[in-house]
């Protein structure tokens, strides 16, 4: 048995403990179902109603997230506020985050433009492979990597292990997304990703009940 | 040899602050030394200890200025918060240093 008092993996269980809850399983699960369902191409296209109701369900996925945090893991768990280092980690992570976002609005921009303006939409074909098949592959490819460095960066800034298996199950659910436009794919992803995220919210609520003891101030 | 040279040694044993040697105690100041701040419940779940064995722990703590001691209410439920003070931060460090030179290269 290792006696010695490591403070540094003490610092480390504790933070990890916070996730415990399987509650970020929960979110990037309930955002890739978001995302396969939102995003599915019908015949006629993509409209702007793909983005009312992908942005929709992301405010509906975080506000639960926030709720779960609130009402479901702080009031049995507690709350703690860690050091300066962590702070940082999150600082940094919000820096290159908003930089990834940057390129992503810009992205996407660049491609609402092209739907607005059919001389550019044109253009932009042109500079894609003719075989449907390839650009679709380039397109998925593309937007899969969008997502899945994304969350290894988040998973990396926020030391959450289980986030890097996340972001691959991500990448491949947006890969399939928008390559075989089948929302069954990505939504069976989106279940597998949330699933271990049920039986740890489980463990959790049996092995944290909520305390009476303070009803009162000690 | 003299009798006050053969107990030098044991005599440093006396120096050590027993308000942190407490196992509790030390579980208690370990964790807040490592975090920013904490809660009762964090802590209650952290340490294992049951409520009426923190909240004693927690005010000698309190009593000798090692702990910061915050009571607020989070909504309509109380919330106390804990936080190791720069005394409790630098009484931690001591005992941590005396300890390390109490038991020096001690193999067991």
């Amino acid at each position: 048995m290792n006696t010695q008092l490591n403070l540094k993996e003490l610092e480390r269980k504790a933070f990890l403990t916070t996730y415990q809850d399987g509650l970020w399983d929960l979110l990037f699960g309930l955002i890739v179902i978001c995302m396969s369902v939102s995003f599915y191409r019908p015949a006629s296209g993509y409209s702007p109603l793909n983005i009312v109701m992908f942005s929709c369900s992301m405010v509906l996925a975080n506000v639960l997230f926030w709720a779960g945090k609130m009402f479901i893991t702080l009031p049995r768990m507690g709350q703690v506020k860690f050091g300066a280092r962590r702070r940082k980690r999150v600082l940094t992570m919000i820096i290159v985050l908003s930089v990834v976002v940057l390129v992503q609005v810009a992205l996407f921009s660049f491609q609402l433009a092209a739907w607005a303006n059919p001389e550019l939409g044109a253009k932009l074909n042109e500079s894609l492979p003719k075989s449907d098949a390839i650009g679709l592959l380039i397109v998925a490819s593309i937007s899969a990597l969008m997502v899945g460095p994304s969350i290894i960066l988040v998973a990396y800034f926020i030391d959450f292990q289980r986030g890097y298996s996340i972001a691959i199950m991500m990448a491949l659910a947006v890969f399939l997304m928008v390559y075989l436009n089948r929302p069954i794919y990505p939504i069976i992803i989106g279940i597998l990703i949330a699933l271990p995220g049920v039986v740890l919210l489980v463990r959790f609520l049996q092995k944290y009940p909520l305390r009476r003891e303070e009803a009162s101030h000690e | 040899m003299s009798k006050a040279e053969e107990n030098a040694d044991l005599a440093a044993l006396a120096e050590i602050d027993r308000l942190v040697h407490e196992p509790a105690r030390l579980a208690v100041m370990a964790l807040l030394y490592v975090v920013d701040s904490a809660d009762f419940i964090f802590l209650m779940n952290q340490t294992g200890l049951t409520w009426g064995n923190l909240s004693a722990h927690m005010a000698k703590l309190e009593g000798v200025g090692y702990i910061e001691v915050k009571k607020a209410f989070k909504g309509k439920r109380p919330n106390t918060t804990l936080r190791l003070t720069d005394k409790g931060r630098l009484a931690f460090l001591k005992y941590a240093s005396h300890m390390k030179h109490v038991f020096g290269d001690f193999q067991g």
